[in-house]
């Protein structure tokens, strides 16, 4: 080729180059989130902010003092790089702490990984098991970063819906009526199907899935061989003597399952972003390549601070003083004072059996809402943002935790977050009945 | 990963790990212990990054830049450097793309790279000069040959400025080349800057963001660890044109979607407090700088002492040594192993020292360029630098 042959087609690749976008396709369709903006408006426009999933009480003193020593302690090193799968006295109190639950004996340093957060666990196990072509079943209403993050991973998402029944005559409305239909759980595995992601106590409902219900889910999987990734951020929140009953621990599913906590969630300490993952080796050693490639260690000090947490709860889990019984307690008594708010002015819970959120059905209050004709945006939506802004409570509509195609199918009911201070569920109530009377008023 | 396990047997000086041993400032321990006793700071903050830190770092950098950056779309709180570099690549680079990587390199760029499915294309710092008192300086690129890694495939080159291992610290004329390259290519570049303030007497840290035409194409990332002698906080920053860094918010979205809340607090206070000095000698951004100079030069003395062949660092922590000159009887360790590897492994052994090998830092090709150093890190105590000196000095002994 001549000079000005290479000089045209260098530039012809250059503006080739140019043209394409500079992004990378797998961010496709995964730019989308919901809580940006409903963070800014909460932010913006509320008084009482019941939106957002994080306490507004501060977690427990005995887990800030630990803190506070592993910062200001003898020990500087605590500043320092620590074992990138999770600090050594963590990982072991996890292992000794999670052992007893399942029943079983586990290794420190290959049944446990430390996260930031149980979100940067997710997306470990994502990236870990799900290829290009992989299925993955997704429990609808779910909890929204599983989409997105199969989508990322180059995975298809397969929704199945958790179906309302009709409660009992004269009961509540509660999270347990909201069922998989077994048979069509069935024809969503495929040849192609990878993995299920089981979210129990599930978020928004509150849903506790019960023995029967995770037999069924596990049989599937066995009989499929598919792998269970199962988010078990609130599995300290479960009321009513209900328990949390671990997938993991089911025959047949330890060596499938890959089990996802929180110390957030866990104690009340969300901006630590301290999460978890216990699962067999032959699972957790791919989160270790997918972890040492993409954070690689998590923040020390935090680590230390939990670990002495736990250190804490294993001494007093039997006795009246273990955080984690008096959390579910405390928080059972808001979810009951929320509804007994919600119920009185005409909007209708649906009692959740755990997890610190509560969805109510709106649809009596409707009609406060303007029309808006020629909008696709599903009317929950539209509702949470009105109310935020013209009565100042800001709650999630439960939209924004369906894939696109389902958003409508249940469109008037919105998610509380119940994790307050008793003032705030006060203020929350006040601005409730406030409303009701303006709509009784001539 | 494989070398880090030498650093939990207490007998062992270990000058192999880059993290330092001397204590964090005071102010920041309080800060961060000050934050903890804050309520809402136990909670969620913003994804992006604490808005309070975004504000002190767009601050810190207008300063440095010469240029105003918006602390909500310039800029994303990061896991780390280390999150910094995922999240650009995750961001930017596509399947079948490549990305120049200059060797040696900190080791997790290759896998980072190989990840999103995209091709490392090499090119190595070349020692111009073999002689005595050999400096960062010494290791060059040659312009052809760099100019030979570019192509049509080529979305984005990675700079370490200043340069894990060796210590470069590029001058105006060598990022001049590279952002040259970047534009007539329209290549990104992705510029890990952590050692930005460890930098010495007689060089200066250029950002390769602020030469003309590179603002638009360049993610430049940050560390708290590498700023403030805190590692394990693990909080790092990307900073860079809206329509770049808005790719790595989504990321941030998708991944962890937020850092942890007190540990952003305490940074953004000791930002502040830093800010204000900045035109002061006592800002920590320059006293420890000051600081590590005395330990870089008392390492390398004590290094040449027994014979072995330092290369002295412009900037960063480490320093690289060619041990080739002591010709060490490596032949009852294992075959197919780099020099370097069985080097530090008899170190460890027979003399309880500990470094990294170069070859971890480098490309299947360029091994045997580099398989005659190994890594020393310096940003240790003044114990743990006795503790070295006397193995040195008693290894020198057993050599007479």
């Amino acid at each position: 080729l001549t000079a000005f042959e290479e000089s045209f087609k260098f530039s012809l690749h250059l503006q080739a180059k140019m043209s394409r976008p500079v992004q990378a396709r797998r961010l496709e369709g995964v730019d989308q989130n919901i809580w940006l903006e409903f963070v800014k408006l909460a932010a913006t426009h509320a008084t009482v902010n019941l939106g957002q999933g994080f306490p507004d009480f501060p977690p427990p003193a005995f887990l800030r003092e630990a803190f506070v020593r592993a910062v200001d302690g003898e020990n500087h090193m605590l500043h320092q790089y620590t074992r990138a799968f999770g600090h050594p006295p963590l990982v072991k109190i996890l292992a000794e702490f999670f052992g007893k639950l399942l029943g079983r004996e586990l290794d420190p340093l290959n049944n446990v990984m430390v996260t930031v957060g149980a979100y940067q666990a997710l997306f470990c196990c994502f990236q870990a098991f799900v290829d290009e072509g992989d299925e993955v079943i997704i429990i609808e209403p779910f909890f929204d970063c599983y989409e997105p993050m199969v989508k990322m991973a180059g995975g298809t998402p397969v929704f199945v819906p958790l179906r309302l029944k009709a409660p009992g005559a004269g009961k509540p409305m509660s999270s347990a009526d909201w069922q998989l239909d077994p048979a069509e759980l069935a024809s969503k595995f495929s040849k192609r199907t990878k993995a299920l992601v089981l979210n129990s106590p599930n978020n928004p409902l509150g849903k506790v899935f019960g023995r029967g219900e995770l037999q069924l889910i596990a049989e599937l999987c066995i009989k499929h061989d598919v792998l269970c990734i199962s988010d078990e951020v609130y599995e300290w929140l479960v009321y009513d003597g209900k328990e949390h009953i671990r997938i993991a621990s089911l025959p047949g599913m330890w060596e499938r399952t890959v089990s996802i906590s929180s110390a957030g969630k866990t104690f009340s300490a969300t901006g630590w972003k301290v999460g978890w993952t216990v699962g067999p080796s032959r699972l957790l050693r791919h989160l270790h390549t997918v972890h040492q490639n993409s954070v690689y260690h998590c923040a020390t000090a935090a680590q230390e601070a939990v670990a002495m947490g736990f250190r804490r709860e294993l001494e007093h889990r039997e006795q009246a003083d273990s955080y984690l019984t008096h959390l579910a307690r405390e928080l059972q008594g808001k979810r009951d004072r929320l509804v007994r708010s919600l119920e009185a002015v005409g909007m209708t819970p649906i009692v959740p059996e755990g997890t610190y959120f509560l969805v109510a059905d709106v649809a009596t209050f409707a009609s406060d809402v303007p029309e808006a004709p020629g909008s696709d945006e599903p009317f929950d939506s539209r509702f949470a943002k009105w109310m935020v802004k013209n009565k100042g409570l800001a709650a999630i509509p439960l939209s924004a935790f369906y894939s696109g195609p389902h958003k409508n199918d249940y469109s008037h009911f919105i998610r509380f977050c119940f994790a307050k201070e008793d003032a705030t569920l006060e203020a929350a109530n006040d601005i409730l009945q406030k409303w009701k009377r303006e709509r009784a008023a001539p | 990963v494989e070398f880090t396990k030498v650093a939990a047997d207490p007998s062992i000086v270990n000058l192999g790990q880059g993290l330092p041993d001397i204590s964090p400032p005071s102010y920041v321990k309080e800060e961060l212990a000050k934050a903890a006793a804050v309520d809402r700071l136990n909670q969620y903050t913003r994804g992006f990054g604490h808005p309070l830190l975004v504000k002190a770092l767009s601050q810190v950098y207008e300063r440095v830049n010469g240029r105003k950056i918006d602390p909500l779309t310039d800029i994303l709180v990061t896991v780390g450097g280390y999150g910094s570099l995922f999240s650009a690549i995750q961001a930017l680079v596509e399947e079948g793309d490549e990305v120049i990587i200059i060797e040696p390199f900190f080791d997790c760029y290759e896998p980072m790279v190989k990840m999103v499915g995209a091709k490392p294309v090499f090119i190595p710092l070349r020692n111009k000069n073999d002689g005595n008192f050999a400096s960062s300086a010494d290791w060059v690129l040659d312009p052809t040959e760099l100019a030979n890694k570019f192509n049509s495939k080529t979305k984005a080159i990675i700079l370490n400025n200043p340069h894990n291992p060796i210590g470069k610290v590029f001058t105006q004329e060598e990022l001049q080349l590279i952002a040259d390259l970047c534009i007539k290519n329209d290549t990104l570049c992705i510029s890990d800057e952590v050692y930005e303030w460890l930098v010495y007497k007689g060089n200066k840290h250029i950002k390769i963001a602020t030469l003309p035409g590179m603002w638009e194409r360049t993610i430049t990332i940050g560390s708290a660890g590498k700023t403030y002698s805190v590692t394990g906080w693990k909080i790092g920053w990307s900073i860079g044109p809206q329509h770049l860094i808005k790719h790595l918010q989504v990321v941030q979205q998708n991944t962890l979607y937020t850092c942890p809340t007190p540990l952003q607090e305490a940074l953004a206070q000791a930002l502040w407090l830093d800010y204000k000095r900045m035109d002061d000698p006592d800002c920590y951004f320059y006293s420890l700088s000051r600081e590590l100079e005395g330990k870089r030069d008392r390492m390398a003395q004590l290094l040449r002492e027994v014979g072995l062949k330092p290369v002295v660092p412009e900037g960063g922590y480490f320093m690289i040594v060619d041990v080739s000159a002591l010709n060490v009887d490596l032949s009852d360790v294992e075959e197919n192993q780099p020099y370097d590897y069985n080097f530090v492994r008899w170190m460890i052994k027979s003399k309880k020292l500990s470094a990294i090998p170069l070859s971890a830092f480098c490309g299947p090709e360029t091994k045997v360029q580099f398989e005659k150093y190994i890594r020393f890190c310096f940003i240790k105590k003044d114990s743990t630098l006795d503790a070295a000196e006397v193995i040195l000095k008693k290894w020198n002994k057993q050599k007479a």
